[in-house]
């Protein structure tokens, strides 16, 4: 599974379609964090919001790096799609805990507010949540399951405009507001998180039940 | 090792390219699929490699798969070395460069693939392929090789311990290889073409033996049953049509 994940690294890092999204990720963040971003926590939910479509974004990158006729030799290689979407699952979560270790450490280093590490601990967290959240829409949206570009870009701007509409639901919006509010954040971190793990884990499922039946 | 047992596919609701298809393969075994376009020569192929799965019937193949497609991508970024190099590390075995250069490879094997020739791509996609033990799935596998790979290819597959299923367009020659007939079997069926057919086509078309035939300009392309072509032939030639080709 290792030497899976670390070719589809390579392959992808190859391809430079990690590049919009990663420059659209620090340019925001940079911009977020330029002034005074105000208290830590309300601020990390401002990066939140940041993490989760770039997440999706990046996991798309890397579902789809691989043309489909390459992907089968990658899957008969690996010894079957289960194999192969776990790998992509795998690469994409790292990628998306990255970008959150990242949002996390970053206004440590330029803010003048005290950011304590409970509070960047927990802005981790709440941080990861969001871009898990985004690794399973992401996988949602990429090959094996919507085959066709188009249809896969409307369906990510669907999702992920969608969880902003829905106000404090699971698993992106209740973060939000409890950051925002500084109320319940641990309560709605471990319901979100619980809920992101299953969401990518069904995600990922759903990739390899479909895979061999469009293939 | 694969073991195909009565396998049938649709997709959605569409129409069964293939139906009650049963094949077994032993380890050493070569099998050569044949038929014509469309038969589901290759979707039987991405049965057995374990790509599709069946829509009915059941696979049973050995861990250790290689899969070759129709057509190997082109714009691949990697280079010929590293996509080795990392296939082999997915399969847990250590690369066998020499694979490739048993083939005629010729090129920068640390240029991205994109950069290679057709005839070159195709030999770092069945030497990712070879590095299998238990099962060899190549599609059209001779596509874009000269004369010489093409023979060292022959002998490759004619020599590998896994079980081999292919699909060949060229007549190659792997010895001992079985052949197994795909789809609306036209088993044996011979198309004559002819010329000057005018108004013997009617008689023509309605000889024993004869199941397609079509007026073309002025002549006519009849398909005919193996076994009655003689027949249909030394009719045609009585009724003062001329033969331009026959072909089975």
């Amino acid at each position: 599974m290792t030497s899976l994940v670390r070719y589809l690294l390579v392959d992808v890092l190859r391809t430079q379609r990690w590049l919009p999204p990663l420059l659209l990720y620090v340019a925001v963040l940079g911009m977020l964090y330029a002034s005074d971003a105000g208290p830590p926590l309300p601020a990390y939910a401002g990066t939140c919001v940041l993490v989760y479509p770039v997440s999706v974004w990046l996991t798309v990158v890397i579902a789809t790096a691989e043309d489909p006729v390459r992907r089968t030799i990658t899957v008969v290689t690996a010894g079957g799609w289960a194999r192969a979407q776990a790998a992509v699952t795998a690469l994409s979560v790292l990628a998306a805990l990255g970008l959150a270790l990242v949002a996390a450490l970053v206004p440590v280093v330029t803010q003048s507010r005290p950011y304590p590490p409970a509070t960047v601990a927990e802005g981790f967290v709440a941080l990861a949540v969001c871009a898990l959240v985004g690794v399973g829409v992401g996988v949602l949206c990429g090959r094996p399951v919507i085959t066709q570009a188009g249809w896969s870009v409307l369906a990510a701007t669907a999702l992920v405009v969608l969880v902003f509409l829905f106000g404090r639901t699971p698993p992106v919006g209740n973060v939000l507001w409890s950051l925002s509010h500084d109320d319940g954040v641990t309560s709605a971190l471990t319901i979100s998180g619980v809920l992101a793990v299953l969401f990518v884990v069904g995600a990922t499922w759903l990739g390899t039940a479909v895979g061999p039946r469009r293939g | 090792m694969v073991r195909l047992d009565r396998i049938g596919k649709r997709y959605g609701r569409g129409p069964w390219v293939l139906r009650d298809v049963s094949l077994a393969v032993e380890p050493g075994e070569v099998v050569v699929l044949r038929g014509g376009n469309g038969s589901g020569k290759s979707t039987l192929l991405r049965i057995a490699a374990g790509v599709t799965a069946p829509s009915s019937g059941r696979v049973s193949r050995g861990p250790s798969v290689g899969y070759v497609p129709e057509r190997f991508p082109t714009g691949v970024k990697l280079s010929a070395r590293d996509y080795l190099r990392h296939l082999a590390a997915v399969r847990g075995v250590p690369v066998r460069w020499e694979l490739v250069e048993a083939l005629g490879f010729v090129g920068d094997p640390s240029a991205p693939m994109a950069t290679l020739s057709k005839g070159n791509t195709q030999k770092v996609a069945l030497a990712q392929a070879l590095h299998a033990t238990d099962l060899l799935v190549l599609d059209e596998p001779w596509s874009g090789l000269d004369a010489a790979a093409a023979g060292v290819l022959g002998g490759l597959v004619a020599s590998s311990e896994a079980a081999v299923v292919l699909t060949d367009h060229h007549g190659h020659d792997v010895p001992g290889a079985r052949e197994v007939a795909l789809g609306a079997v036209r088993s044996g069926g011979v198309v004559i073409e002819l010329d000057r057919v005018g108004e013997a086509f009617t008689l023509i078309s309605s000889l024993e033996g004869v199941f397609a035939a079509h007026e073309v300009g002025g002549g006519a392309r009849v398909e005919v049953r193996a076994g009655f072509s003689d027949g249909v032939l030394a009719e045609a030639l009585r009724l003062g049509c001329s033969v331009r080709s026959v072909r089975s």
